[in-house]
């Protein structure tokens, strides 16, 4: 760049691009989600979207799952690394699904576009490339080995069709025979394009609102205010990272893995001044199961809990990340290189509460107490018997928040990696699906016992009218979260199965937990098969760890909770030494005896 | 001795709005008295008693009040029980299980306080299925023990009732409703499937829960704010706002009070449609910029856009409301530094203690304070004259606060303020508008509110806008639309069907059967034949989808033609058309009664007003300090013509123009600004 005359823009004009950037972003989310085909996109918001600058400087994010925030950085380093930026043309889009490029698993196909000031019409050489768009979302079906999801694979080929960075349009005009491809190779092949087009639509937003902002203030003062605006995200991060306690601390954790065995989780967390930095040493190496994730994922899902903790409030911009760096062995379950499978990446979902373990060491009751750390997902799949249409729905279940040094943890809530994403109506489902639900409740006694009790989790009893296919995407059922200061953790998520004879010809049980529990009825983690009328899944998700010890919870809110039915009268004396009466009323003297 | 006057009254948070319109002279009168929050009835007694209007002379009495939403922003609503399905009792609590999009990151996010406890929520045995069979048949006897011990136990003043696919099949929510009167008669009962027929049940649930929260208040307010008026001679009609367009008869307000929450905004759309009807212009972009806010809406074919899913603190609703975009940014809004960015709101001075120039004790910048700055406003000739503004105090404020820091000037600052107020509000209007296949270029912005008509000129440069109106007394606009309410109601209900498999004949019988309810409620209220209308609407989408399009659904010759409709309305709207069939989801009806409304007459030219003086003011056109010719609008006449930059002062609100833009008076005393794109 010439040294010669900079622009300064003033702080309004900074102000004013950042919006207007922002609300870009904010547009091409909407876009996506208005035209986008399949429900996990529009209702589990299963899709990630930012808007970098030329030199690849993330400058605007909207994803719609949390653990989405920043996602595509690392797909589009790669992307212009392998494609080279000087073959890119106004027009120009591509496809990236490659996992270990991507960050993600195959079903989340990233798609990009360079962004030119002048448009489409101008040739590369006369036309300046101003930034990148990049967005990325699930599609329903690339001719994996399974339909709707896949548990089991052991290589990278078994997860459907790859784009390695695949030129889809070209000057503006779509290629016929990529779109073909795409076609042939996919269960669900209107719905894949549809999305792709939903995807397009989203880019074409942000490519214009991108080149109205340049030809507005001019492309000097455009660069100049967004570099205040990284420096803005740098030092309010900084000096968030600052404000934190020096040391480094370690956490440990296991998920169910699919096999038996579980895999383990370590995570190290460093702060140093205003540095921040995240170590995955120490778990798993690869394993022949889908739930290696790629680096890119890894930086995610760390950017996710640092985010969380210096600038929770602000839209994201590369600036904020500047103090985080993050270190995974290649190889590892953190780092996963080809050809390892990728598909299920909850090993990113679970990892987020364990790196806020390592925290909380650092922060104790700022950092709350674990949450119930999963999405508890429930797919449901089949042929609709009315339409004979294939149809797949998957819905996600809240799990209880974990308590801090002030409050109660809050019943049911989702994951803190799609917090924007809601649960299906069972009026809907039970309109596209041979479903009856038989309960939706929140589950007594699951919040950790504490001094601030965590939150509930919940049940919910899909009874099946009709045969369908159904699997759950769950793992952390085996272990508990943790709770603070006394306080303990929640109860574990799980999946009861009531299964009719002769069920172990058609489900799978991939993680059997009944050893766990000692009520007789069939706990599993991950399963998939297919189920007849009669049958009922009933899906329970954990509850959030509390904070301080059980006894000092003044009996007067151990009272409130049995009332309310959140707590037991047995757990409220047995756990909380709280002796309720059957008029229900503190039977102090046996309460003061009880606590000693 | 006829009843010749139209009576509006506004609640704002502030101030009560009194309108009155003659019919027979033609004369509007406005007044503001006091909002009285412990005694609502008071302020609006007071507001008509300023009017110094013979009630007996009123032939209608338009009300749009808060006292609903206010209750609930105040956790002062009736206390409430819920009777549900058996199993299903923690549907209220759970909910959608999502946090709001502002706390997407915050681990220590808590929920909003839950308006009925678990203890207070009962399930009782009976299930209906997706298609409103009955799977089981409802427990009476449970539901008459929840009832009891609702009250007996729990002291409720209210209860909702929602039973999952109660939109397919009422049968079971009707028959609890009758067991509920005759166990406990006293209690206020909100049932789901009379609010509304469409599923989820979650937001059903919720939408009954608001509704019987409200209730017991709304009705007692209602009573006595009827009383009064009677005991005062007022022998018309008495009419409630709804919250998605037109009013209903106060009687039918207090059957389902939810309806009148959010009346508050509504009166100013009523009235942009109105006067857009007027001047020949359909398409409009309704901007009220108040003290706090801006609230914006578009009008499309004459109609105010409504959404059927919106919330109140996060508690969802499901029923019409108008598509009002708000964010915050109004005069009040504060100026100040986060780092090296220059950011203006959410944050509001209010009313009190107010910009710096109120010297009122505010002493962050606002909005008005920097209007003064750049010199929009006359410190003299605030309110009227009634109030002085401190000019060097709001000056000095901007200065310490904001341009030393920045190492700008006054002016700089002030207009970069302006600025930054201006991109929020354009990104808010671009939502409502380019993000739903709407040109804003085809609009004209109607500017009112106390800042709108200062305000809103700029924001139509920013969006290309051709054309601002500015109606006759801005800052009461809203109870002045009240005037112009016909009474409308609406009647939904959920019919999931492949348009292909759709019967004709099942398709008319069910609409005929919603428009049969409405004309029925209608012909009660006294509306012959000729006054009542009917618009049929069909919530249309791919198989698959989940997002609905509202396809008028008039004059069909065959479903073939719904199908087109549909298709056309997706394709201008998303900018594709789908292989996937398309899907009928919901059956709207909106039923019209026209009520007797003042007429606008012309106004007869009588010269023209002439500039009273020179401001030295901030030109957006030019980019710099200028002078401005200032007019008063009492003065202006019929067919003249100002060229910007001008300023008009008018005895509560300033319109200002810029040097690419140009005014007309139009025969009825509108101005409309011109140009500026």
């Amino acid at each position: 760049m010439a040294a010669s005359v900079r622009a300064e823009p003033d702080a309004a004009t900074v102000e004013v691009v950042r919006n207007y950037l922002n609300s870009a972003a904010e547009e091409m989310q909407r876009t996506l989600i208005r035209t986008a085909y399949n429900t996990i996109v529009y209702e589990i918001l299963d899709f990630g979207i930012s808007l970098y600058d030329a030199d690849r400087q993330l400058i605007a994010d909207s994803p719609g799952l949390a653990l989405f925030l920043g996602a595509n950085d690392y797909a589009l380093n790669k992307l212009v690394d392998h494609v080279g930026v000087e073959n890119m043309h106004p027009g120009d889009i591509f496809l990236l699904n490659y996992p270990y490029w991507s960050s993600t698993h195959t079903l989340d196909v990233c798609v990009v576009a360079p962004i030119y000031a002048e448009g489409e019409d101008v040739p590369q050489e006369d036309n300046e490339l101003i930034g990148f768009a990049a967005t990325r979302a699930h599609w329903l079906d690339l001719g994996a080995k399974d339909p709707g999801y896949v548990l089991d694979s052991t290589d990278m080929h078994q997860e459907g069709l790859i784009f390695p960075c695949t030129r889809v349009y070209k000057g503006g005009e779509p290629d016929e025979e990529i779109l073909e491809l795409i076609r042939f190779n996919s269960r669900l092949p209107n719905k894949v394009i549809g999305d792709l087009n939903a995807q397009i639509a989203a880019l074409r937003t942000g490519k214009l609102r991108m080149r109205e902002l340049h030809k507005k203030y001019g492309s000097e003062v455009v660069t100049a205010s967004i570099e205040q605006i990284h420096d803005h995200g740098r030092q309010t991060a900084r000096d968030a990272v600052a404000a934190l306690p020096d040391g480094s601390w370690t956490a440990v954790d296991h998920i169910d893995g699919t096999t038996g065995d579980l895999i383990r989780i370590e995570v190290e967390v460093t702060i140093d001044g205003d540095e921040f930095h995240v170590d995955f040493t120490g778990s798993s190496d690869e394993v022949d199961e889908p739930l290696n994730i790629p680096l890119g994922m890894t930086e995610t899902v760390c950017k996710l809990c640092f985010k969380s903790i210096t600038t929770p409030d602000e839209v994201s911009n590369a600036g904020q990340y500047d103090p985080l760096s993050v270190y995974a062995p290649e190889g590892s379950v953190f780092n996963a290189t080809y050809p390892a499978p990728t598909f299920t990446i909850w090993t990113a979902i679970v990892s987020v509460d364990i790196i806020y373990k390592a925290l909380a060491q650092a922060l104790p009751g700022h950092i709350p107490a674990s949450s119930g750390g999963d999405l508890n997902d429930i797919m449901l799949y089949g042929e609709d018997p009315e339409t004979g249409r294939q149809f797949v729905e998957a819905n996600n279940d809240a799990v209880g928040w974990g308590a801090t040094d002030e409050r109660d943890g809050p019943n049911a809530l989702m994951h803190i990696t799609e917090t924007m994403v809601r649960n299906l109506p069972m009026e809907v489902l039970e309109n596209k699906a041979p479903i009856l639900f038989d309960e939706l409740s929140l589950r007594e006694d699951s919040g950790g016992l504490g001094r601030f009790r965590g939150g509930l989790g919940l049940q919910r009893d899909y009874r099946i009218t009709g045969p369908v296919g159904a699997l759950s995407i769950i793992q952390k059922t085996k272990r508990p979260g943790f709770g603070l200061a006394g306080g303990e953790p929640g109860a574990k998520n799980g999946v009861v199965l009531h299964l009719n004879d002769g069920a172990d010809e058609r489900v799978q049980i991939l993680v059997d937990n009944t050893d766990l529990y000692d009520d007789g009825l069939k706990w599993v983690g991950m399963f998939r098969g297919f189920f007849e009328p009669g049958e009922v899944i009933s899906n329970r998700s954990g509850g959030g760890g509390g904070y301080g010890e059980p006894f000092e919870r003044p009996p007067e809110a151990v009272l409130e909770d049995v009332i309310d039915g959140y707590v037991s009268v047995a757990s409220a004396k047995g756990d909380y030494g709280v002796v309720i009466t059957d008029d229900l009323e503190i039977d102090h003297e046996a309460t003061e005896e009880l606590r000693g | 001795m006829t009843s010749s006057h139209h009576l509006a009254v506004d609640i704002g948070g502030t101030f009560v709005d009194s309108v009155t319109f003659d019919r027979e002279s033609g004369e509007l009168a406005v007044e503001k008295a006091s909002t009285t929050p412990a005694d609502p009835t008071a302020g609006v007694v007071n507001a008509i008693e300023k009017l110094g209007l013979d009630l007996a002379d009123a032939s209608s009495f338009v009300h749009g009040t808060t006292l609903g939403i206010n209750a609930l922003l105040e956790r002062e609503g009736a206390r409430t029980g819920i009777i549900t399905n058996e199993g299903f009792r923690d549907i209220y609590e759970i909910g959608r299980t999502n946090l709001k999009r502002d706390s997407m990151y915050d681990i220590r996010y808590n929920k909003p306080e839950l308006l009925v406890p678990r203890r207070r929520r009962y399930g009782v045995g009976g299930r209906l299925d997706a298609k409103g069979n009955e799977v089981e048949p409802l427990d009476e006897d449970a539901v008459r023990d929840a009832a009891r011990e609702l009250v007996d136990e729990w002291d409720c003043e209210a209860i909702a009732v929602c039973f999952l696919h109660s939109y397919q099949n009422d049968e079971h929510e009707r028959r609890a409703g009758e067991i509920i009167r005759e166990e406990v008669p006293g209690v206020s009962l909100s049932l789901s499937s009379e609010i509304t027929r469409e599923y989820r049940e979650y937001e059903r649930t919720s939408t009954a829960v608001l509704d019987a929260y409200i209730k017991p208040i709304f009705d007692n307010y209602v009573e006595q704010l009827d009383d009064t008026v009677r005991d005062e001679g007022f022998d018309g009609s008495f009419f409630i706002t709804r919250s998605g367009g037109g009013a209903l008869t106060a009687e039918s307000a207090t059957t389902a009070p939810v309806h009148t929450i959010l009346s508050g905004p509504a009166g100013g759309l009523i009235g942009a449609s109105f006067v857009g009807d007027i001047i020949g212009r359909e398409n409009l972009i309704a901007v009220d910029f108040g003290g706090t806010s801006m609230d914006a809406c578009v009008i499309e074919d004459g109609a105010p856009a409504v959404e059927y899913e919106s919330a109140l603190e996060e508690l969802p609703m499901m029923i019409p409301v108008f598509d009002i975009r708000t964010i915050g940014a109004g005069g009040g809004s504060i100026g100040w530094l986060d780092g090296n960015l220059l950011k203006v709101g959410p944050q509001s001075a209010g009313a009190d203690p107010g910009p710096i120039c109120y010297g009122h004790g505010g002493s962050e910048p606002t909005i008005t304070d920097a209007a003064l700055a750049l010199g929009f406003m006359d410190p003299d000739q605030f309110l009227g004259g009634e109030m002085d503004l401190d000019a060097d105090a709001a000056l000095s404020g901007i200065e310490t606060k904001l341009a030393d820091e920045l190492g700008q000037s006054i002016e700089e600052v002030s207009r970069g303020m302006f600025d930054v107020a201006l991109a929020n509000t354009v990104g808010a209007i671009r939502e409502i508008t380019v993000e739903k296949g709407l040109d804003p270029r085809d609009f004209t912005m109607v500017a009112y509110g106390g800042a709108g008509p200062m305000f809103v000129p700029l924001v139509a440069r920013e969006l290309g806008v051709g054309e601002v109106l500015v109606p006759q007394a801005p800052s009461v606009f809203s109870a002045w639309g009240m005037l112009m309410s016909d009474i409308v109601y609406d009647e939904s209900q959920t019919y999931i069907s492949v348009l292909e498999d759709v019967d004709h004949d099942e398709f008319e019988r069910r609409f005929t059967e919603l428009e049969e309810e409405l004309t029925e409620q209608l012909s009660v209220e006294g509306f012959a034949d000729e006054t009542q209308s009917l618009e049929r609407y069909v919530e249309m989408r791919y198989l698959g989808q989940e997002h609905t399009v509202s396809v008028p659904g008039q004059d069909l010759a065959d479903l073939d033609e719904l199908g087109e409709r549909f298709e056309a309305k997706h394709e201008s709207r998303y900018g594709h058309t789908m292989d996937d069939p398309p899907q009928v989801v919901h059956l709207r009806v909106r039923g019209i009664g026209e009520t007797d409304k003042p007429t606008l007459e012309k106004a007869t030219a009588d010269g023209a007003g002439e500039p009273v003086g020179v401001r030295n003011a901030y030109d957006f056109a030019a980019g710099e300090m200028t002078d401005f010719d200032v007019y008063k609008r009492g003065s202006l006449a019929a067919g003249q013509t100002i060229e910007g930059p001008a300023i008009v002062f008018e005895p509560t609100t300033t319109i200002v123009f810029h040097s690419d833009q140009t005014a007309e008076v139009d025969d009825y005393g509108h101005l409309l600004i011109q140009g500026g794109v």
